[in-house]
């Protein structure tokens, strides 16, 4: 450890360290990148890591604990805002008692009794008069668009699907994948694949980036069809909803992956881990192989996606060279397997997601195991 | 037994929560207040002997009229301890509407000027020991996307380029925020988003106040609106002037919609149109000095939806919304937004 600075905060003085490179000891150190990590057995390292102290804020590392001042709390009264909301998880009836009419639309021509059958079971997500939901989802408009999406998932990318038992028939779970493509395909085809697969029909709400919501169109059509905007209200909401949230921890990083990087899945970001533990939700990893061949990034013209406000600007075989057709995903073969439910809650229970680095170090678990999921079935 | 000055009794809101009170037996007398003559609904209210709801009309922008009712001994043999001050807010049956939010003399805006008036005098009246007023949901600003789940703790929206009418429901909050740890009289302020009530009225939305017709929004954008029915707007004052607490409270209903659909609902049907237009729009209502125009053609409010979290209210006033908002088919066959009891 080489001392690099001195500090002065509340008179007391301490030495500002580089972090320790032992395992899991630094705050934002990846024990998945770690090699003396592998032989070590997992629970071990979970016991080894529960009752390390956490890290202070303020680069205090490093300082005694006796020298430090005691931390200046005062206890406070639980605001409303904390308090568990008592609702009633938002379900789904089983397929076979679904009531719905038989209607006769071309759109409902195109899409199996069986599949409008789902289609009906989610009309009881909406609570209320009023056919939406306070996201904006509509299951009028999911119903409109969904026979697009069928195609997609049937004929276009022809997609296999497996483990599908490992998503739990009710009550919160959090579907965790891989993130890839230019466009969000791999998110639609999650959707389709969960929903014509569970039994009670489930519809997985996607996470979105911040930025689509400022998409014209773009944000309303992902609202009318179930997707959230990303905030920490709209993901403990929904897990306190008992609904299926569905998020690429990776991020936007996920998807200006070069063509080198194919299926080297980026770091993951940590909030979904927190509220797993907060809503006791299990995490089911999910691997999505295809995604990152539909469209594969040559070049990320970094500068010109800053100037332009965009995540990206790529550059593919296709595109700038065929215009907006560029972006079309390659007609490529999905595969989608669900691996089992990591029940972190269990262990860790609610006041795990206060820890940074548990969080920290859980994520990276996730990531792992999704890592091997691609890896086993790529 | 409490009694109720109640402020713009004459608009819809203000009828409403008149008829509410006058209904509740533990109030004992209601002081309405309006701009214009009395309502006509009011008819039944102000019959007996002696009546329990009296009217009065009072310019409430202006110090002289309002020093003259607090000081009055009408006021005084009414022994009024609870204000509720209801923001002008729609289209009144009296005076024009389309001065909420335009200057004075001063330069303040009717809605922050008697929102001044009303605290600075019921603070000063020695009976009243509550002030509840009904404020706007709208003073939060929006982050991009539909989904915006707002508590009280948010902060209010602070950016100067806020469209007028909007700005004065701010500042009017600001004024009873500002008050609500008072030691002598406890401030109840209750943000409520848009209010809806049968018959496909809509008020409190930038958007779509004003007359029926037409309305302009971005193309591309069709925000949520949290939605909130006019009985149950009354049973939160209610329930706030038979609480004993003083806070700030979200206030809101079950239901949400996109604004387009709440147009067409309200007989104001929105029309997509390009931002230049909307620009073109707002200057144009710069120009005129029409407020309540520019804010139906510019803000946050029209690209981005919101809904509220009223944890605070359940567990403080023991407000649960009690109407469900949908659509209903009129004696004439037109359908039309309607609300309902659960």
């Amino acid at each position: 450890m080489t001392p690099t600075e001195r500090l002065f905060l509340d008179g007391v003085q301490g030495e500002v360290v580089e972090p320790a490179m032992g395992p899991l000891t630094a705050l934002g150190s990846d024990p998945f990148e770690a090699a003396d990590l592998a032989e070590e057995p997992f629970s071990e390292r979970l016991e080894r890591l529960r009752p390390a102290p956490a890290p202070r804020p303020g680069l205090l590392r490093g300082v005694p604990s006796a020298t430090l001042p005691p931390p200046r709390t005062r206890p406070r009264a639980p605001s409303p805002e904390s308090m568990p909301r008592q609702r009633v998880w938002a379900t789904t009836p089983r397929l076979a008692e679904v009531e719905f009419a038989e209607q006769s639309g071309l759109l409902d021509r195109l899409v199996p009794e069986s599949d409008r059958r789902r289609l009906a079971a989610l009309g009881h997500l909406v609570d209320g008069e009023a056919p939406y939901d306070r996201f904006g989802f509509s299951p009028g408009a999911l119903r409109a668009a969904f026979p697009f999406f069928l195609a997609l998932y049937r004929f276009y990318f022809r997609v296999k699907s497996e483990g599908h038992e490992n998503i739990p028939a009710e009550g919160p779970a959090i579907l965790a994948a891989n993130h890839g493509g230019l466009l969000p395909f791999d998110g639609a085809m999650g959707i389709v694949d969960v929903l014509l697969h569970t039994d009670p029909p489930r519809l997985a709400r996607a996470i979105v980036d911040r930025w689509a919501g400022r998409l014209p169109w773009v944000n309303v059509f992902y609202a009318r069809v179930g997707q959230v905007v990303g905030t920490r209200e709209n993901f403990s909401d929904l897990l306190e909803d008992g609904q299926l949230v569905f998020v690429f921890p990776e991020g936007v990083e996920g998807i200006r992956k070069l063509v080198t990087q194919r299926y080297r899945l980026q770091r993951f970001h940590v909030g979904f881990i927190e509220q797993a533990l907060r809503a006791g939700a299990p995490i089911i990893p999910m691997a999505v192989l295809g995604s990152d061949d539909q469209a594969p990034i040559l070049f990320d013209l970094k500068p010109l996606a800053r100037r332009l406000g965009l995540p990206v600007a790529p550059i593919t075989p296709t595109f700038p060279w065929f215009g907006p057709l560029g972006l079309l995903p390659y007609p490529v073969r999905y595969r989608i397997v669900y691996g089992e439910p990591l029940r972190y809650y269990e262990r860790f229970g609610p006041e795990g997601a206060e820890d940074p680095r548990l969080v920290r170090y859980l994520a990276n678990q996730v990531r792992r195991s999704v890592q091997s999921l691609v890896d086993r079935h790529r | 037994m409490p009694a109720v000055l109640v402020t713009h009794a004459d608009e819809p809101l203000g009828r409403r929560i008149v008829k509410t009170l006058f209904h509740d037996e533990r109030v004992e007398r209601v002081l309405a207040l309006g701009a214009g003559a009395a309502p006509r609904s009011f008819d039944r209210f102000l019959a007996g002997s002696p009546p329990r709801v009296a009217y009065a009309r009072v310019d409430l922008a202006k110090h002289r009229p309002m020093a003259d009712l607090f000081h009055s001994a009408r006021f005084r043999e009414a022994a009024i301890d609870t204000v509720v001050h209801v923001p002008s807010h729609g289209p009144s049956g009296a005076l024009a509407s389309k001065t909420h939010a335009g200057p004075l003399v001063s330069g303040v805006p009717s809605r922050t000027a008697e929102a001044r008036l009303v605290l600075q005098h019921s603070l000063d009246a020695r009976s009243v020991t509550s002030l509840i007023v009904i404020g706007s949901a709208f003073v939060y600003p929006l982050a991009p996307g539909n989904a915006n789940r707002l508590s009280e703790t948010n902060e209010l929206d602070l950016d100067p380029n806020v469209p007028a009418e909007i700005r004065s429901w701010i500042d009017c909050d600001m004024v009873f925020h500002a008050e609500v740890g008072n030691h002598r009289a406890r401030v109840v302020l209750l943000r409520v988003p848009t209010v809806v009530a049968s018959g496909g009225f809509v008020y409190l939305n930038p958007a779509l106040s004003g007359p029926s017709g037409l309305r302009l929004r971005p193309i591309g954008f069709d925000p949520m609106c949290a939605v909130v029915a006019e009985q149950d707007v009354a049973r939160a004052v209610l329930a706030a002037v038979h609480g004993g607490t003083s806070g700030v409270y979200n206030v809101a209903g079950t239901e949400h919609l996109p604004l387009s659909v709440l147009g067409r609902w309200t007989r104001r049907p929105t029309v997509p149109v390009p931002d230049p237009v909307l620009r073109a729009a707002s200057f144009a209502a710069r120009m005129l000095r029409e407020p309540q125009l520019r804010a139906s053609v510019e803000g946050a409010h029209l690209r981005y939806g919101f809904s509220l979290d009223t944890r605070r209210a359940e567990r403080d006033l023991g407000f649960r919304p009690g109407y469900r908002v949908g659509l209903g088919r009129a004696g004439d066959g037109r359908v039309q937004l309607e609300t309902a009891p659960v």
